[in-house]
Parts: C-alpha cells; structure tokens; sequence
C-alpha cells in the first residue's frame, strides 16, 4: 500500500498522538493508586537488581582466563594419581617436565612455561615488603598468557635473569610512579639483584593466576625441584600447536611417564599419570590440589537459580497485580472500544504501559545496583567492575524490558482487549474462575520458591554454625602459627624454638610441614604384612606436636627425647590409618612402615592419635602419618592462658633475634579455621540476603492480592457486618483463602527443600542433621509472614463502616 | 438511516436461555428524535446496544444506511460506529484518568483527527456545552449535570449522524436533567438523529415518537409529532 506524504504524515501524528495519550493515562493510573504501583515497581526492581548483580557474579565467574588471546591452545599439566581408588589430581610438577615436553612433542608442544608462586622478601633502599605474590617464571611467560605491558617488552623482559617485571601498582609502591620504575634495582632475599624491565597492567580479578612481581625462574636453576623428576613445586603452561589435539598428545603422556619417571616410579611404588586442563577450565577444576584462585561451579549455579527465581517471583506480582488493576479498568476498556479503539489498539496499550513499568523499574534498579555495589564487592571478597560489562548490562536491561514488559503486559492485555465492549462497561470486569485460579496458581509458585529458600537458608546457617563450633579434636585456641618461610628462619629455627621455650608465656612451640587446614602431602608407603604400596596424608614434626595440638593418644605413647632413636626410627599414626591398615590401635604399635621416599630404613608404629580434623571438614577424615623427618614449613606456638597481646609481642621478640630484614608475621590458628570458610560464609551470607529479598518480594505480592481481594468483597464484608459478623469472624474469612495457597506451597516446597539441601549437605564431609524443626520453622516463618502481610489489610477491612461499604454498589 | 427486521438476540448460561429480543422490527428515520420505554429488564439497553453496534443479534437484520451491518467483524464495526455514532450514558463513563478536554478528545484520535483540528473542534464543542471553563478539571470534580455534558460533548464531536442516548438523565437531579434533554433537542433539531432509551414519562415528551417495549418485544408506538 502507498501513502502520500501527507497522508503518512498525518498517520505518524496519530500514532504519536496516541502513544502520548498511553502515556498520559499509564502514568496516571500509576499515581493514581500508589499501593499497587509500589508494590509493582519495588517488586521489580529488587528483582533486576539481584539479577543484575548476580549476572556480574556469574560473567566474571565464567570470564576467568577469558582474555588470554592463546587461551585455547594453553594446557596446564596435571599429574593424577590413585588414593584409596580415588582419583587425585594434582597441579604440581618438577622444573624437568617442561623440557622434556617440549623436546619430546616438537611440532605439537610450542611453548612450555613454568610457574611457580613464591613469597618473597623485596626490599628497596631502605623499606622491605614481603611480597606473597610474586611469579617465579620462564623467560615465554609473557608470550604465552597476555598480560599487557604497559612498558617493556614481552619477549625481552625476563630474557636476563637478573631482570624483574613488576605490577603498575607494585611500581607506585616502590617507586611512587612507575616512570620512576624502569631501570632501577630491587632486592630479592636480601641477596638477589634485580633490574625492572618490564611494567605489567594490574592482573584482572578474573584470572586464575595472580602476581605482583615476576621473576626469572633461571634464578633458582639449583633448587631440588628443578633438578629433580620427583620433587614437584611448580606449574607447568604448555601452548599446542593450532592443529594439535589435547586428546593426540594425551595419548603419549603414559609413554612419557614411562619414559623419565619409569624407574622413580618402580622405585618408590608411585601410581601416577598426566592429563591436560584446559586453561579456560582451570579456574573450575575445584579437586585439583594447587593455590590458585578457583571458583565452584555449585556455587554459580545457585546463584543462578536465585537470580531466575527472584526474577520469577516479581514477574508473576507484575502479572497479577497488573492484571488486577487492569480488570478495575473495564470502563476504560469499553469506553475506548465505543469510541473506536479495535483490540491492538488496546493491547498495544497495555503492553505500552507494563513495557513503560518495566523500564521505569530498569531505572530503578541502576541506580540500587550502583548503590549496593560497594556492600555487594565486600561481600564477595573481590571488586566486580562495572566498566567491562556495560554493554551486557545494557543489553541485559533491553532484554528485560522487553521480555519481562511483554510477558507480564501480555495477559491483561489479551485478555482485557477481548470483552466485548457492553461487557466492559457494565462495570467491574469478571477477572473469571480461570483467572482466580491462575492467581493462586502464581501465589503457590512463588510462596513454594520462598519456603525452599527459607529451608535452604536455615540448613546452610546450621551447617556453617556446625562447622564452626565442631569438635576438632585439637586444641585452636591461644595458638600462634609462624611461617617458615626465609632463609634466616630456616637457618635459626631451632634457635627461635628454644628461645620461645624459654618464654613463660609460652606453653609449648612445634615446627612442622603444615598446621591443621594446611599443607599435607601425600606419600606412598612399605607397610608390614601389606604387599602393595600403601597412600598417606604425611605430617613431618617434631617431638612437641601432640603436645602443642593437644592431640589424644589412645594406644602407645608420643614421641619423647627419652629415646633419642625416635627421630630415626618412629613414626605416629591416627585411627584412620589403622583402620584402613587393618589394626585396631592396640595392634598397631611395633609394626613397621616405610615411606618410599623420605626413609631409607623402616620405622616403628610408636602411637596412634585419636582422629582430629586435620583437612576441612569438606574433606573426610584421612589416613595421616606423623614422622620426625626433616620438613618444617610453620612454627606452631601455644601461648599460656592469659594475655595474648603480651605472648605475639614475645613471639615478634624472639623473631627478630633471629631474622633480619623480613617483617615478622603471625596468624592464629582459629582464625586460620574461619578462613578456610570465609568463602562458604561469604556465599552464605549472599544468599541469605538474596533468599531474604525473594520473600520480600513474594509478600509484595501477597499483600497486592490481599488488598484486591478485600476491595473485591467489600461488599460482602458490609452485607455481613449488617447481619452481625464480628470484625474477628471478617479477618479470619479474608485470610482463609489466601492462606491456602501458601499451605499449599509449603507442602510443595518442603520435600524439594529437603531434597535440595541434603544434596547440598554431600559437600561436606561433616554434616549437620536435618531435623524436622527446621522445616517446622519455615513453616511457621512462612505463615507468619503471609499472615502479617493478610492481617494488615483483612483487619482494615474488616474495621470499616458498613454503611461505607455498601454505599459503593 | 435504521432498519431492523425480525431482530432476535438470546441470553445463554449453562442451564437457561434468556430471550432479549424478540423478533423486533422498528425503523428510525433520519433527523428523527426517538424514545424506546418499557420496563426494567425488557431489552431497552440490549436494543440500544444493537443499534450503537456494541454487541451482535443473533438472527435478523439490520441495515444502517441501506447497508447490512448485522454481520459486520469487529474492524467494520468500530470503523462505522466511530464515524457515525455518539453515545451518552447514563453513569457518564468519562475516563477518570483523562481531564474534560482529553475526554472530549478521545474519539478525535481514534478518527485520526490532527491535532490542531482536534483542538478547534473541541473548544468549539466545549463552548457550546458551557463546559470551556472546567477544561482542565478531571470527572471527579465535576457535578453530575457538567459529567453529562462532557459526555454529550463528547458524543457529538465527531458530528455523528446518530447519537444513542441510555437513560441520560437517569442520574441527574430534574433542573440538570432538563439542561442535557434541551442539548439533545437542540442537537437534533440540527439534524442529528437521537435514540434514547428512557424511564421518564418527563424526558420522553421531548421526542417525536416513543416506542414502548415488553419481554423483548416492541408493543406500541406513539407518534407525539
């Protein structure tokens, strides 16, 4: 069809026309009744802000190691052995891998880059800082992963070993301005002297691995885990070839094994082999034993759920509450059909307005988003930016708009539009059975999601106030750990021991491999009357560690200076490891073990220590080996009851005796507890918060539809206060059918919720029960709440005058 | 301008059929002023609706203009009636939401009036109804004669050829009911054709012709010109 220009001009000026008057009215029905539209555009807004800050969550979750340009041809080498029949997968490797790789896998394997994460002393004229955080790295590393420059080049800087690349905030730090940076020197270890050649840009929170400094792995060629297959402490990045296969190359790995570890392997009884990970599948690989940042997938997808649900739960409001309203708009329905609007014309209003809502909640939303942003970033323990994502949220907030707007606009619009207009105008339009049904329909989907979430948030609270309150079988309290973790320590740390001992605040010091909810290395075994080799967790300590833990010996004794062969010839176990070894405790004692690698003779089972939750409590309890050899990584102190402040300040004293130039550092080991579950705390506290808004929203709803439905019959409520209702008999008849879609909710929701969290619970290997209160709890904070938000309007009602009432007919 | 032949329309729930209409056959002449009587419930309004087009007879038929409309789909229909047709109720219907002006406005949009004609035209029929000064002012703050008027002005901006008045004065105290019946009278001594559906012995003696109807069917006419 062809129009004139004035005819298109005269139908464009209609159409704006139009979509002004649309405007005109939908802003006034919004100020009109202020309830609903508060109820509306709150409910929504709460709804797109969580989903807007869980999409930030979950697109930065996803986006880890997204910005290597390489990333899909970068592996890391993982090595997995067999513990129990279970699979272990470990990240570390020796420095000889790398080579090799690269020797043996010419034209597949391009590049091998080795990472090894340190802890550093810096210093710079005068002012020392330890440095956790530093990349000990090959020369490639610039070239395999980008991590931009910002001067320096990224083939050239770590070509000499006495070179250093430092972060642009690392620069400021030591040099005020990083053009200051360029060419100057630094110290590494009091002893190594290194030039700045490079500024790297601040690594992103969304890479796996993180570093303040980087320097040249050649600097420590001599140490034993570069020279030595079995001695692992590094990673290792290899980059294939575009048309190389991870599957073609993982297929050699067992030759390869053979090949330079075959006879380590014959030798010590290892059972290992290596794969390939992804990088971009790195930063998930939760099992993988390694300290680089992970994330949980579990975690993600929770949170996803959450974001969707709260978005369900203000999009059916929306849908209610708008339809509700509209159906108080038959007049205007019939009206605009008697004065000639056809039924698109009606939709189109319709859609319009919820389309405007919407967008108006959108607005909203920003602005709350950007408000909760710094509260929401403390919580998740780093910054999600806003910057990098703005296209996304913008897309993000049209896609709402126009979804949510459409979706919701879409039943009052087709259903209001298809009265016929004598219908319309006869009043009040019959929102009908269908729709009544719809409506608590919707009021049962959103109240199930608000019951699941309040179990879910109960059951995660009584398993983190479970873990934190557990009996751990050690003593945590009033204990001071040291690292061990400079050469002066190192050195002097049977100095620092026996300094500390002579403290009278300290009750006992140990040195050791790793404190509790540390670092327990596997190793493999001989073991008496056991043909096959036999897997371990390992703790290498020193005579005073039962003591210092407080650990329970239940049969044989603890090491003692009594015998001085103990350090040679003893070994301690816990239950488990007789259990697994088939012992009761009793019989463990005298038998014989060997572990394949760190002992050249056999030792005696000298005492078995009753079980303590040496690994989180997300883990099972393990077979643990505790041996006097030579490994001591942390210095364990417990202090004398009393004045804690006195006993770190005499622990500092005795520090500095012994170590010069490393600033002295000390945690406690029940803090150290609570920071292996700082990040379950976190995500707990997220999503009780988000759980809290869910129901929140859902009562918005409720207390919309309570509203209708006290206006809907208040004619009935005048009738029977005239015939004698009592204004208790009125509440109790408004609340009755409103209750019972959200009894029926509960009775959906609790076997999901219980199902749910029973999975969740699978996560830990300490548990806590689920009793029935629980659920008994959310029900009655369930009814509470519905009944609250009912009363207020059912009692209101019920108050006023009948006469008031009746007079609306 | 109307001609109904052998009008029926039923009234169906699950369990009875209520008949509205009865085999009605009436004609209204152009420039005639016409009241349909009879008691509550004996398809007064149902008629009315028929003829404004608002709903459909189930048998029979209805020419408006020579044209069978009987069958017309929802398109034609409200193209026809939005031209053609003005209606005045008794309960007013002004939108809450819209001030006096926008009311009156209204049916200009939907005949895709521009707006500087919309604009003359309305003043002018605000003018004419002695409405001008509450152009402003939203239904609500109105007394009931002034709601009227803005609906009769409403009704006739279009310069419809027929309005279709359900009992107008029904919810008017006598003086304002007799102002709206002298705006009817002069509307249609300017040519415009009314019908209006009236309880009021009063309101119909300012009409040519009243036809009086009973369980769905018209039983007398009186010719009072």
């Amino acid at each position: 069809m062809y129009y004139t220009t004035a005819e298109s001009r005269r139908l464009q000026l209609k159409a704006t026309t139009m979509i002004k008057n649309y405007f005109k009215i939908a802003w006034r029905n919004l100020v009109k009744d202020k309830v609903f539209s508060v109820i509306n555009v709150l409910g929504l807004t709460i709804g797109i802000t969580v989903c807007m800050m869980i999409f930030l969550f979950i697109r930065n979750e996803f986006s880890v190691d997204n910005f290597h340009t390489q990333g899909k041809n970068i592996y890391r080498v993982m090595r997995a052995f067999d513990r129990d029949g279970k699979q272990s997968s470990v990240a570390y490797l020796s420095g000889p891998y790398a080579p090799a790789l690269l020797n043996d896998f010419k034209g597949q394997v391009k590049k091998a880059v080795r990472v090894s994460q340190d802890d550093n002393l810096v210093t710079i004229g005068n002012n020392s800082f330890h440095e956790k955080k530093v990349l000990s790295v090959d020369p490639d590393f610039f070239d395999l992963f980008t991590f931009p420059l910002i001067t320096g080049s990224a083939s050239n800087a770590l070509q000499n070993p006495n070179s250093v690349v430092l972060t642009e905030t690392t620069a400021k730090r030591y040099f005020g301005r990083i053009d200051n940076a360029m060419g100057k020197t630094i110290t590494v270890d009091k002893n190594l002297q290194l030039k700045v050649t490079g500024i790297a840009k601040d690594v992103p929170s969304n890479s796996h691995l993180e570093f303040d400094l980087i320097v040249p792995l050649s600097n420590y060629k001599d140490r034993s885990t570069m020279t030595t297959w079995i001695n692992n402490g590094m990673y290792t990045y290899i980059l294939l070839s575009p048309n190389t296969t991870q599957a073609q190359v993982e297929k050699q790995l067992p030759a390869f094994i053979q090949k330079y570890m075959g006879g380590d392997i014959k030798k010590y009884g290892f059972k290992f082999s290596l794969s390939l990970t992804p990088l971009k599948d790195v930063y998930f690989e939760n099992a993988a034993f390694d300290s680089v940042k992970h994330g949980n997938k579990t975690v993600v997808y929770i949170f996803l759920s959450i974001a969707v649900l709260i978005l369900l739960i203000a999009c059916i409001n929306f849908m209610n509450l708008s339809t509700i309203r509209a159906a108080e708009r038959s007049k205007e329905v019939g009206l605009r059909k008697v004065l000639g609007a056809l039924r698109n014309n009606l939709i189109f209003q319709f859609l319009g307005e919820s389309v405007l809502l919407t967008a108006i909640s959108c607005v909203l939303s920003v602005c709350l988003f950007l408000l909760a942003m710094p509260w929401y970033n403390q919580l998740l323990g780093y910054s999600l930016t806003v910057s990098g994502n703005a296209l996304p949220i913008y897309l993000f907030l049209v896609g709402v708009i126009v979804v949510v707007g459409i979706l919701t606009g879409s039943y009052p619009a087709f259903f209001l539009s298809a009265f016929s207009p004598v219908q319309a105008l006869k009043g009040k339009l019959r929102l009908g059975k269908g729709g009544s049904l719809f409506r608590e329909i919707f009021v049962v989907v959103q109240f199930s999601i608000s019951v699941f979430l309040i179990v879910g948030t109960i059951i995660i609270t009584k398993q983190m106030s479970y873990i934190k309150n557990k009996q751990l079988g050690y003593n945590k309290e009033q204990t001071v750990i040291v690292p061990i973790d400079n050469n002066d320590i190192y050195n002097k740390m049977d100095a620092f021991k026996t300094g500390l001992q002579n403290q009278s605040i300290v009750q006992s010091v140990s040195l050791m491999s790793g404190e509790p909810g540390g670092f327990f290395d596997g190793h493999t075994f001989d073991v008496e009357g056991h043909p096959e080799k036999w897997n371990s967790r390992t703790e290498f300590a020193d005579f005073e560690y039962v003591k210092t833990l407080g650990l329970k010996i239940i049969a044989g004794r603890d090491f003692s200076a009594q015998f001085p062969t103990d350090t040679t010839e003893s070994v301690l176990i816990n239950k488990t490891a007789a259990t697994k070894l088939g012992w009761t405790p009793e019989k463990a004692i005298g038998k014989w073990i060997q572990n394949t690698v760190r002992d050249s003779t056999k030792r005696r089972i000298i005492g078995v220590v009753n079980d303590f939750n040496f690994l989180s409590l997300k883990e099972d309890m393990d077979a643990l080996v505790i041996a006097p050899n030579m490994d001591r990584r942390v210095a364990l102190i417990k202090l004398k009851p009393g004045n804690i402040d006195a006993g770190v300040a005499a622990i500092k004293h005795e520090y500095t005796q012994v170590v010069s130039g490393y600033p002295f550092e000390c945690k406690f080991l029940d803090q150290q507890f609570d920071r292996m579950y700082q990040k379950d705390v976190r995500q707990q506290t997220i999503i009780s918060v988000f759980a809290g808004l869910a129901i929140f929203v859902a009562c918005l709803g409720l207390f919309g539809l309570a509203s209708f439905t006290a206006t809907k019959r208040i004619k009935e409520i005048g009738v029977r206060k005239v015939l004698g209702s009592s204004v208790q008999g009125i509440v109790v008849l408004l609340s009755k059918d409103l209750l019972k879609p959200v009894l029926i909710a509960t009775c959906i929701a609790l076997p999901f919720g219980y199902y749910a969290m029973d999975k969740w619970l699978q996560n830990f290997a300490y548990r806590t029960s689920l009793p029935a209160w629980v659920f008994l709890l959310a029900i009655v904070i369930t009814f509470l709440i519905a009944l609250i938000t009912i009363g207020l309007k059912a009692v209101k009602a019920a108050l006023d005058n009948p006469v008031k009432s009746l007079r609306t007919e | 301008m109307i001609k109904i032949t052998d009008l029926q329309k039923y009234y169906r729930t699950e369990e009875v059929e209520t008949v509205a209409l009865n085999n009605v056959s009436l004609e209204v002449k152009e420039g005639e002023f016409v009241a349909i009587m009879g008691p509550s419930g004996c398809g007064k309004s149902t008629l009315l609706n028929i003829l404004g087009l608002l709903d459909d007879p189930d048998e029979g038929s209805y020419l408006f203009n020579d044209i069978e409309v009987a069958k017309f789909n929802e398109r034609k229909r409200s193209d026809l009636r939005k031209h053609n047709i003005g209606f005045v109720f008794q309960s007013f219907n002004l939108i809450d939401e819209l001030t006096v002006y926008e009311n009156v406005e209204l049916p200009l949009i939907y005949t895709k009036v521009s707006a500087t004609e919309r604009k003359k035209r309305v003043e002018e029929v605000l003018e004419k109804m002695q409405i001008m000064h509450r152009r402003n002012h939203f239904p609500q703050q109105l007394s009931g004669g002034q709601q009227q008027r803005v609906a009769v002005a409403r009704a006739v901006v279009n310069n419809p050829k027929l309005i279709l008045a359900d009992e107008p004065t029904g919810n008017l105290d006598s003086s304002n009911g007799n102002e709206v019946m002298q705006l009817l009278t002069e509307l249609n001594e300017a040519g415009t054709t009314i019908v209006m559906v009236t309880h009021s012995e009063h309101d119909s003696r300012y009409t040519h012709r009243i036809i009086r109807m009973l369980d769905g069917q018209t039983v007398t006419e009186n010719i009072l010109v």
